[in-house]
């Protein structure tokens, strides 16, 4: 977050909002990338982010850092999309049914690894101070900022989703050398 | 930090700095209009652009059914036409009245008046319901002889639930014929 630290904004400030979608939208993106699995969906929603968050531009308060600000509006768009994601497959299903499955999306498929699979299946707000700590580098006391929760809340979630990860990547890791 | 959160650093760097290494995109512009815009899109639109449409038949019904009325009553859609059949009605009533020996043509122009406040009344019944029968229609006319001092004819031709058009004073009481148009 050192960026952030140094770059200060007025809220309100047609500039400065567009200075920080500039300083601010690759690293959004990431996260929702990871958040996500998917590019497409992710850029859309970091489209989404910025358009809400230019929305409350004006009533913004400079006393948390922006970039935390737009993480944690970010974060609750992936949870959106992720919860309609959620219902699209469950429609998905019930329309395949007794039919064969289709085979994977091969953009889908390229940008997959088994982090971020696995990253994908935890609850999202678990991967997400996973990515913000992990990825961006954030302290605890930066996540609870940008999630809006206390410190102990994001030490518990953070616990939990290694812990989760190290099951799920370490049951991958026995399967390929088995 | 242990291995494992290491090992999750370097492969969160691996995979997601390449995919963020992109030129970033020119920013999304939310639509301006707000809340008026939503109401008048979508749903909204549909809904006003069927209350307008409901108006403008209404307002082309209204307009059918007042020339409609106007049609029946003159013959023409030129109201002015109303006013020429009374003049004219006039003129024939004098003329026969004159031909007769007769003082007053009240009687005469009343018969006239009495038939267009009929029609009037009947073509207005069905399209204003509720407006307590008043069906006047506008059927005055007055008939004033040349013996000004003995005979005035007044009458008012009213619609269904009006009076009957009141002739105006006649001593000699005379049967006025129907008007004649060439005058022997």
């Amino acid at each position: 977050m050192k960026e952030a630290e140094v770059e200060t904004y007025e809220p309100g400030s047609e500039a400065d909002f567009e200075r920080l979608y500039r300083n601010a939208y690759r690293r959004i993106l990431g996260t929702l990338i990871t958040l996500l699995g998917d590019r497409a969906a992710a850029e859309d929603c970091a489209q989404d982010t910025f358009e809400r968050a230019y929305k409350g531009w004006s009533s913004w308060r400079p006393d948390a850092p922006a970039e935390a600000w737009l993480h944690r509006i970010a974060i609750n768009v992936a949870v959106s999309d992720r919860r309609r994601e959620r219902l699209r497959g469950v429609g998905e299903v019930i329309k395949r049914l007794g039919r064969p499955a289709s085979p994977p999306d091969p953009a889908t498929f390229a940008e997959s690894s088994a982090l971020v699979d696995a990253i994908r299946k935890l609850p999202t707000r678990q991967a997400a101070a996973l990515v913000l700590r992990h990825y961006h580098g954030y302290s605890n006391r930066e996540i609870a900022a940008a999630l809006g929760v206390p410190e102990q809340t994001v030490a518990s979630r953070l616990g939990a989703a290694r812990r989760q990860l190290q099951v799920t990547l370490g049951d991958l890791r026995k399967r390929k050398i088995g | 930090m242990n291995d494992f959160e290491r090992e999750l650093e370097d492969e969160l760097h691996r995979i997601l700095d390449p995919m963020t290494a992109v030129p970033v995109p020119r920013r999304r512009v939310p639509e301006s209009g707000g809340a008026m815009k939503k109401l008048l899109g979508g749903a909204g639109a549909a809904v006003g652009l069927k209350v307008l449409t409901g108006f403008a038949v209404a307002a082309a019904a209204a307009t059918f059914a007042v020339a409609a009325t106007e049609v029946a009553s003159t013959g023409s859609l030129n109201p002015l036409n109303w006013g020429q059949q009374v003049t004219q009605q006039v003129n024939a009533c004098k003329v026969s009245a004159e031909r007769l020996g007769v003082h007053g043509i009240g009687q005469c122009v009343a018969s006239f008046a009495r038939t267009h406040g009929k029609t009037v009344s009947a073509s207005h019944k069905p399209t204003s319901a509720g407006n307590n029968g008043n069906g006047n229609g506008n059927g005055n006319a007055n008939g004033h002889a040349k013996d000004k001092s003995t005979v005035h004819g007044n009458s008012s031709g009213h619609g269904v639930n009006g009076t009957a058009g009141n002739s105006g004073v006649t001593p000699p009481k005379v049967t006025t014929e129907p008007p004649v148009t060439q005058p022997s």
